[in-house]
């Protein structure tokens, strides 16, 4: 059994990204509405990988990664980040705070799914 | 299937929560944009204000970006550009800057209504114009880069500062203890100034660090402390010393206004401030159609036991009393706790009338706009509660008489003053309950209803039979009301567009409620409208008028009174008049106006309804009781009568039909 933590403000993102991932068979769902809830969760339970938003209200996305990345034991979940479309260097940025894959909101749930199954 | 279909479909399920979540942020938008509006010219803005309205902007690019509104995209996308170039103080808040904001805004709303009604889009060609050129007096950087950390709220100096300190453990969190619950808690002891996570070497690695501001006293939160794993200390207000993995930012006064921010340091993590309005996490939305049909499952059920009633009482004689009186005890519970049952569905329905009433700043401010025209808006009762489905009807008859009132009813400076009066006109909403109804009323200090006026256009377009230079109110209402009529020579940009008059009555009609007006010339005119609180259910009076029963609804009754027939007073043309408590009133009598049999008595009962305007009797045979009633409308043209409202069923399987009241008081009144 995989489980992932999605992390987004918005419960309709979160929502939506776990229908796309249904088809998954042995997976099992975590969700965060801010970062702080986040990086309790990855403390407390195992987490295989993580689906994050940037823009949270308590919480720049960039800041849980980092936060994540510095952290003794879960520094190594892979953290795919789930995005509203921004430029090229925030997608850097991104990628040299240790993200593992970066993808735009609106998404496709098909590629979504795949990067997914990548990963766990 | 291929990829985009795939695609199409999967977002097409979730189009309702989207637009529902669009809405919600639209709400914080203009909000707050209302509060940015103080800051213009200033050259602090609160940093704060600034990062909540950016925030909402993002998200709602992002909404419009997964609904497919290419252009609302953009637009959000640039409004946000501005927004970063104030925030980065390349530029100041300006008046233009403000306006294109709310107007940018506004297009955004008309686009995601027009994505989900249909119909075709705004342009935005303008307002993309607009802001570019905003946009434009900035210098080029103007990149998205992640916040930046957030200079500190507004803060008390008296107050003291604490600092807590929570490690999440399992054991913690089994019982419930976890960081959304322990900030929450903050945020009631005081303002949460600083929440963010530190690095530990033991236990699970890590720690979470809050900075809360308060004037309450250690000793109020301490067994709490205890209670739920949480250390504190006295936090300094001078400079706190750096730790290894944060940079605190200093604590002072200036801090609540906009400095430019620090770079941006790849081991810092942002001080976070929490917004309440987010914040709250344990609410749930729901679809009105299932609070609808739970509402009708227990109009089911009122039936149902209505009926059970009925029965009880006809198998009183054969069953021994003792057990007869045990089924009736029963029977009594529950009809108490449907009702307990039917009030907690209503009040799940309930929301706050504020929302609509800030709607109205924008509007009065869209209208003002560059005219010599200043309007105060006073606003009183928004916590006052109304069921959902009417606040959202209510909205267009409200924003009509909002922009009348800015329209027609506010004068223009010059004018205000010669009169003696404040150079800026004053429009009051009001809110409030009265029993089982709702008043909101909307009233200026304006120049008042040319009655003379309206009476001449009313006799041009015979709509009056004769020339007359006054109207009672409830006439002048009813004029003002006929669909097409208006007194403008042409209908002006603002108040001519949207729903008329006609469509302000009609729609607090159908909500079952009732407008009236009051008018002086040169002081100001005030609409009053009264809604049920609830639809549906409501409690009434059971009438017989000629062997039929009709119900009554208990709101629109302001008082039963017996009456002797030798106190009726005929006058010509077969109206009744009877006086009562020292007025003189009319009477209609359901007997003649239903063309029903006639019963002679002695003495009758009337219903005094109406308010001070238009009070009148309705005059019935006999009072049968109160019940409460499911009103089912009669939608079938074919049975529609005027005076009738709509139909119920009673316990013993019949139908009664409800009175209109304020129809009866309209054809009275003619």
């Amino acid at each position: 059994m995989k489980n992932i933590l999605i992390v987004d403000d918005s419960a309709t993102m979160r929502r939506m990204v776990k229908v796309s991932l249904r088809s998954i068979k042995e997976i099992s769902f975590d969700e965060a509405g801010n970062g702080l809830e986040a990086l309790e969760r990855l403390a407390l339970t195992p987490v295989d990988l993580m689906i994050l938003d940037l823009n949270m209200p308590d919480m720049h996305g960039i800041e849980v990664l980092k936060f994540v990345r510095g952290h003794r034991t879960f520094n190594s979940v892979p953290v795919i980040v789930l995005t509203t479309r921004s430029d090229e260097e925030n997608r850097k940025t991104t990628l040299e705070a240790g993200a593992s894959f970066y993808m735009t909101k609106p998404f496709e749930p098909n590629k979504l799914l795949e990067q997914v199954q990548e990963f766990i | 299937m291929s990829d985009a279909n795939h695609t199409e479909q999967f977002f097409s399920e979730f189009i309702d929560e989207l637009y529902a979540e669009s809405d919600e942020r639209l709400e914080l938008v203009r909000r707050d944009l209302l509060s940015l509006e103080e800051f213009v010219d200033k050259p602090l803005i609160e940093q704060n204000l600034l990062d909540a309205l950016l925030r909402h902007f993002h998200t709602l690019k992002g909404l419009a970006g997964t609904i497919s509104l290419k252009d609302a995209e953009e637009l959000t996308h640039q409004m946000e550009n501005y927004l970063r170039a104030i925030q980065q103080e390349q530029i100041t808040l300006s008046h233009k800057g403000i306006s294109v904001l709310i107007t940018g805004t506004q297009i955004l709303e008309q686009s995601i209504a027009a994505h989900r009604t249909q119909n075709p889009l705004p342009t935005i060609t303008s307002i993309m114009a607009d802001l570019t050129v905003l946009v434009s007096n900035t210098s080029p950087s103007q990149q998205e880069e992640p916040s930046s950390p957030s200079p500190l709220p507004p803060q008390n100096n008296i107050t003291q500062i604490w600092q807590f300190e929570f490690v999440p453990t399992a054991e913690l969190a089994e019982r419930g203890i976890n960081v959304n619950l322990i900030r929450a808690h903050l945020e009631e002891i005081g303002t949460v100034i600083q929440a963010m996570p530190r690095l530990t070497e033991e236990a699970v690695g890590l720690a979470f660090d809050f900075l809360v501001e308060t004037t309450i006293n250690e000793t109020l939160f301490a067994d709490w402390c205890n209670d739920h794993g949480l250390t504190y200390t006295l936090h300094k207000t001078q400079p706190a010393s750096p730790s290894p993995n944060e940079e605190s930012p200093p604590l002072s006064n200036e801090h609540s206004l906009k400095k430019s921010p620090p770079p941006s340091d790849k081991h810092s993590l942002s001080p976070t401030i929490t917004d309440p309005l987010l914040a709250s996490s344990n609410l749930v939305r729901v679809d009105m159609a299932r609070l609808d049909e739970l509402m009708r499952l227990i109009g089911d059920l009122v039936i149902s036991r209505a009926r059970q009633a009925n029965n009880l009482n006809e198998i009183k004689d054969i069953l021994p009393i003792s057990q007869w009186r045990s089924l009736q005890e029963t029977n009594l519970a529950i009809e108490h706790q449907l009702r307990d049952l039917r009030e907690g569905v209503m009040r799940v329905r309930l929301v706050s009338i504020g929302t609509a009433f800030e709607r109205m700043k924008f509007v009065i401010r869209d209208i003002v706009g560059d005219t010599e025209k200043s309007v105060n808006l006073e606003l009183s009762g928004q916590e006052t509660e109304i069921d959902k489905f009417v606040v959202d009807k209510i909205i267009d008859p409200l924003l009509h008489l909002v922009r009348n009132a800015v329209s027609h009813g506010i004068e223009f400076h010059e004018e205000r003053q010669s009169q003696g009066k404040p150079k800026a006109g004053k429009i009051t909403l009001r809110a409030y309950t009265v029993g089982d109804a709702m008043i909101i009323e909307v009233e200026d200090d304006g120049r008042g209803i040319d009655i003379k006026h309206v009476a001449e256009k009313a006799y041009a377009v015979g709509l009056i039979d004769e020339a007359k230079d006054s109207l009672n109110t409830t006439h002048l209402l009813e004029i003002l009301c006929q669909p097409g009529f208006t007194t403008q020579e042409q209908a002006d940009l603002t108040s001519g567009r949207g729903v008329g008059m006609d469509v302000v009555k009609n729609t607090i009609n159908d909500l079952g409620g009732f407008i009236t007006l009051d008018t002086q010339m040169g002081k100001g005119t005030r609409f009053t409208i009264q809604l049920p609180l609830t639809l549906a259910i409501a409690d009434a009076l059971i009438v017989s008028v000629g062997g039929q029963r009709f119900a009554v609804p208990r709101l629109s009754v302001d008082e039963v009174i017996e009456i002797e027939e030798t106190a009726i007073t005929i006058l010509e043309g077969n109206q009744e008049i009877i006086s009562h408590r020292g007025k003189v009133f009319p009477l209609i009598r359901l007997v003649h106006f239903f063309h029903l049999t006639e019963e002679i008595k002695p003495h009758y009962h009337a219903l005094i309804v109406g308010n001070t305007n238009n009070t009148m009797g309705i005059v019935v045979d006999r009072i049968l009781g109160e019940r409460e009633i499911v009103v089912r409308a009669l939608h079938d043209p074919f049975i529609q009568v005027p005076g009738i409202a709509g139909a119920s069923e009673l316990g013993d399987g019949q139908i009664v039909l409800i009175i209109d009241v304020a129809a009866l008081i309209r054809i009275v009144q003619q």
